[in-house]
């Protein structure tokens, strides 16, 4: 019956041919069990964000929100699988505050995962002990957590090394009252210490123009990811976007011009990226006031390689997302967390944006609905948001889309400032085919962070990067979701972190997969 | 105190629809200087001081609500807009979709300051449009084409350093008001004088905006991306942002036109300075013998930006040195 409603659900008549299907999604914040909200003046006009992880071992993710100064929490998934969405609250050792956002990453590889907090003040690591609790780890693993107002974030293993390298964005000199601007503090880029068991002291990623989200990213596909900052250019003087290069044993240095970096300042609040045009590469959607970006890379190549310079095909694409498109308010819109998911699961990625108004600018809309924008056959989008029942005029920041009841659609949590947090159940009838993978590997980096996971159905690859970032000050991680459209089975593989592709596997749809190194892959049932 | 309490009333008014930070550090000046200019006051004296300066700033504010550009929405552009397909005519130069119209059609309209008109100091046309290879207009297109191709690093550092671009800079006239404003602290000028020299370049730069925008949407002409890509080479690309606005004439070289005047009436026409306004930005302080040919430089850069054409510079230029012509003309302090 499912396979059969499915493809009614693609061919059927009532939708224009450019169209894609339209979702559908139940807003259950008030029967959800959540009760979060981001709190704060200006030391909280930016953050907001929210974890979704596994941290019981059930499989469902779990999911954490950053409450500002009140005390952020983590709620445990209780959602049956399939059924509404319904979290628990429990102490975990996260009730913190001043917290602006985090990120999970298994930093010390044991296969619990930890949690990256991100603070006004000292930022922290906390240590996965299994059934969601958490310790904090700054001392034991060396982590110097700073004194800042920290509002980005990323993770990735450089070779060779068992511990992770971790990326901290920072944003304005909180001290200076009067005259902030050109006030913007360092990022930090904490590698592995000496003995590869801990963090040796940070050191400063200057220039720092006050970032708002970065990404380990993998642009060229050399092997070796890129640490993409994306600026808030409210704030910095000379600044402008920056990608660094993070060479093993090697001090970070930024692409510069002579290379093709080309020179782009926009208000940068979040980065999300997937590899929207079919290229193989990651694409990047970076958000802003007003209109946003969709970069690509930009021809030509240079001896046959791609130069570190991208196109904003956003006007082209129909995803500038500059002003609502609902609710009345002209004005230009403030767009926070991004991030690209197949809501549909029409094998297409479709992107999410999280809008609010910085703090009754009066220049900018008020009334800003969050996006929900479906990419067509053609690489267009359209805006679906008010159709598909997610326009929230709250105002919004950090959030995360992931399947948290594990029926293979993609659901939506959103966190906003001074009102609660939101939770939305992907009810989509009729939805395409889905996997949902998770790939693993023995020893460090076991969720493999920097590798790629592949999925072919007849000549159509669908690439994702494995990132610990990006969005806005908001992280996820778990079983990774791809649509497949009307295809019933895929071949799936993993690229993994080294560079060594594993075998294509045959597996069919509708279903969750462990993707173990040098194994099978192996069918999960929730 | 009274001078304290215009300024804190007139930034709350101009910079009010700041951000949370904008707002934070003008309460914090406000509190700041205000803590500083009423020491030693007598509280009965500060607050008439107060009252007083607050008044005098109403007043003009109020005054100013009614000049045509009080209220600028969705950051200046249009929400709906047909641009003219005729040939020759602006088109939009960039894939920004807030900027498929072009930016405040109607400042022209606004009532000018110290000019007695929007139009008292209207161009001639510029070069009649042409594609053909032997026309003016081919000519001026094909040598910002040229110039772009061929940019020395100095023509290159000149076009940054005229850059300007609004909201990622002090803009034009700002900029003019960077340069003035050091020159007064150099030469640690009293209130009054500073008063006067901003009050007149401020004037002069507001006109010339009026002044320039009345003339771009009178002619509405194509910039230079839009013809040479079409006409001369659809690989070209200029070295800076095109404006989202018609071309002529050129708003930096009014701009500059209209502030050198003023300077030069101030400090002279031989007055050698050096500007550091944008050593922030990483970009090193140029010298230049006089304000004209700071200005001339700042005319000739948009050439080297590839954002305009020889005639816009030029006219622009002289739109500006009559624009500033009325506010030095204005009787101010001891002249009044």
């Amino acid at each position: 019956m499912r396979a059969v409603a499915v493809v009614a659900f693609l061919a059927g008549p009532a939708v224009a041919a450019d169209m894609p299907p339209v979702p559908s999604f139940t807003e259950e914040t008030a029967s959800a069990g959540i009760d979060s909200t981001y709190t704060g003046e200006w030391e909280y006009m930016v953050g907001g964000g929210a974890a979704a992880f596994d941290c019981s071992g059930d499989g469902f993710p779990d999911l954490f929100l950053a409450a500002g100064e009140g005390k952020s929490g983590l709620w445990r998934n209780a959602s049956a699988r399939g059924g509404a969405l319904r979290f628990e609250k429990v102490e975990s050792g996260l009730e913190l505050d001043h917290v602006t956002g985090a990120y999970p990453v298994d930093i010390d590889s044991d296969g619990i995962m930890d949690l990256v907090v991100l603070r006004v003040g000292e930022n922290l690591v906390m240590k996965g002990e299994g059934q969601c609790r958490f310790t904090p780890a700054n001392t034991a693993w060396g982590f110097d957590g700073g004194d800042a107002w920290s509002t980005a974030f990323a993770a990735t293993w450089e070779k060779g090394d068992a511990w992770p390298t971790l990326a901290v964005g920072n944003y304005i000199d909180r001290t200076q009252d009067a005259f902030p601007w050109g006030s913007c503090t360092p990022n930090w880029l904490h590698r592995p210490n000496a003995e590869d068991n801990g963090f040796a002291p940070p050191v400063a990623l200057k220039p720092s123009y006050c970032a708002l989200s970065m990404l380990f990213t993998d642009w060229n596909l050399s092997g070796t990811p890129s640490l993409r900052v994306s600026n808030d250019r409210e704030y910095y003087k000379g600044g402008q976007e920056q990608m660094w290069k993070v060479l093993p044993g090697q001090p970070p240095a930024l692409y510069t011009k002579v290379e093709g970096w080309k020179y782009l300042r926009i208000w940068g609040m979040g980065i999300a990226s997937a590899d929207v045009t079919g290229d193989g590469y990651p694409d990047y959607f970076l958000t802003s006031m007003a209109d946003n970006k969709l970069q690509t890379l930009a021809p030509p190549l240079k001896e046959g390689k791609p130069v570190p310079g991208f196109a904003d095909v956003a006007f082209a694409r129909g995803v500038t997302a500059h002003r609502p498109y609902a609710g009345g308010d002209v004005r230009p819109s403030t767009a926070w967390h991004a991030q690209f998911e197949d809501v549909n699961n029409d094998g297409l990625a479709d992107l999410f944006v999280a809008k609010g108004n910085v703090s009754n600018m009066p220049d900018f809309a008020a009334n800003d609905p969050n996006n929900l924008l479906l990419q067509d056959a053609e690489g267009k989008f359209h805006e679906v948001g008010d159709k598909a029942g997610v326009a929230s005029m709250a105002v919004s920041r950090g959030g995360a889309l992931t399947d948290f009841n594990l029926d293979g659609l993609v659901d939506l949590v959103v966190v906003n400032r001074h009102s609660p947090a939101q939770i939305w159940r992907n009810t989509t009838t009729g939805a395409g085919h889905w996997l949902e993978l998770k790939p693993s590997q023995a020893g460090a980096n076991p969720d493999a962070v920097g590798g790629w996971i592949e999925v072919r159905t007849g000549d159509r690859v669908q690439r994702r990067e494995l990132t610990v970032g990006g969005g806005h000050a908001s992280g996820m991680t778990g079983w990774w979701h791809a649509g497949l459209g009307a295809a019933d089975s895929a071949d799936v593989r993993v690229i993994w972190p080294d560079g060594q592709a594993g075998d294509w596997q045959p597996v069919a749809a509708d279903g969750f997969y462990r993707l173990e190194r040098s194994k099978a892959a192996q069918d999960w049932t929730p | 105190m009274l001078l304290h309490a215009v300024f804190a009333r007139a930034t709350a008014n101009f910079f009010g629809n700041t951000g949370p930070t904008g707002q934070r550090a003008m309460a914090a000046m406000a509190e700041k200087y205000g803590a500083r200019v009423s020491d030693g006051l007598a509280p009965e004296v500060a607050a008439a001081s107060v009252a007083q300066g607050s008044a005098v700033a109403d007043h003009i504010l109020a005054w100013s609500q009614g000049d045509g550009g009080a209220v600028v929405e969705n950051m200046g552009f249009p929400l709906a807009f047909t641009p003219d397909t005729r040939p020759g005519h602006w088109k939009p130069t960039s894939t920004i979709a807030q900027q498929q119209a072009p930016l405040l059609p109607g400042w022209g309209s606004n009532r000018p300051f110290a000019m007695p008109a929007a139009d008292a100091c209207g161009l001639p046309p510029p070069p009649a449009y042409s594609e053909e290879k032997g026309s003016q207009f081919y000519a001026e297109a094909f040598e910002t084409y040229e110039a772009v191709r061929n940019l020395t690093p100095e023509q290159t550092a000149i076009a940054r350093f005229w850059s300007d671009d609004p909201m990622l800079s002090t803009t034009p006239p700002g900029h003019w008001m960077q340069i003035a404003l050091a020159l007064l602290e150099d030469e640690d000028a009293p209130a009054a004088r500073r008063a006067e020299v901003m009050a007149r370049l401020g004037i002069t730069v507001a006109d010339a905006f009026i002044a320039c925008w009345q003339a771009k949407y009178e002619y509405d002409l194509i910039r230079p991306v839009t013809y040479i890509k079409k006409v001369i080479d659809k690989n070209w690309e200029p070295l800076l942002i095109t404006p989202p606005f018609p071309e002529y004439p050129s708003g930096h070289s009014t701009q500059s036109g209209a502030a050198a005047t003023v300077l030069t009436a101030i400090w002279g026409p031989d007055f050698a300075f050096a500007d550091g306004s944008h050593e922030d930005d990483g970009l090193p302080e140029r010298a230049f013998p006089s304000f004209w040919a700071a200005a001339d430089e700042a005319g000739i850069s948009r050439l080297y930006g590839g954002i305009h054409f020889r005639a816009a510079i030029e006219q622009g230029l002289e739109q500006g040195r009559c624009v500033g012509a009325y506010a030095v003309a204005l009787k101010m302090g001891a002249q009044a």
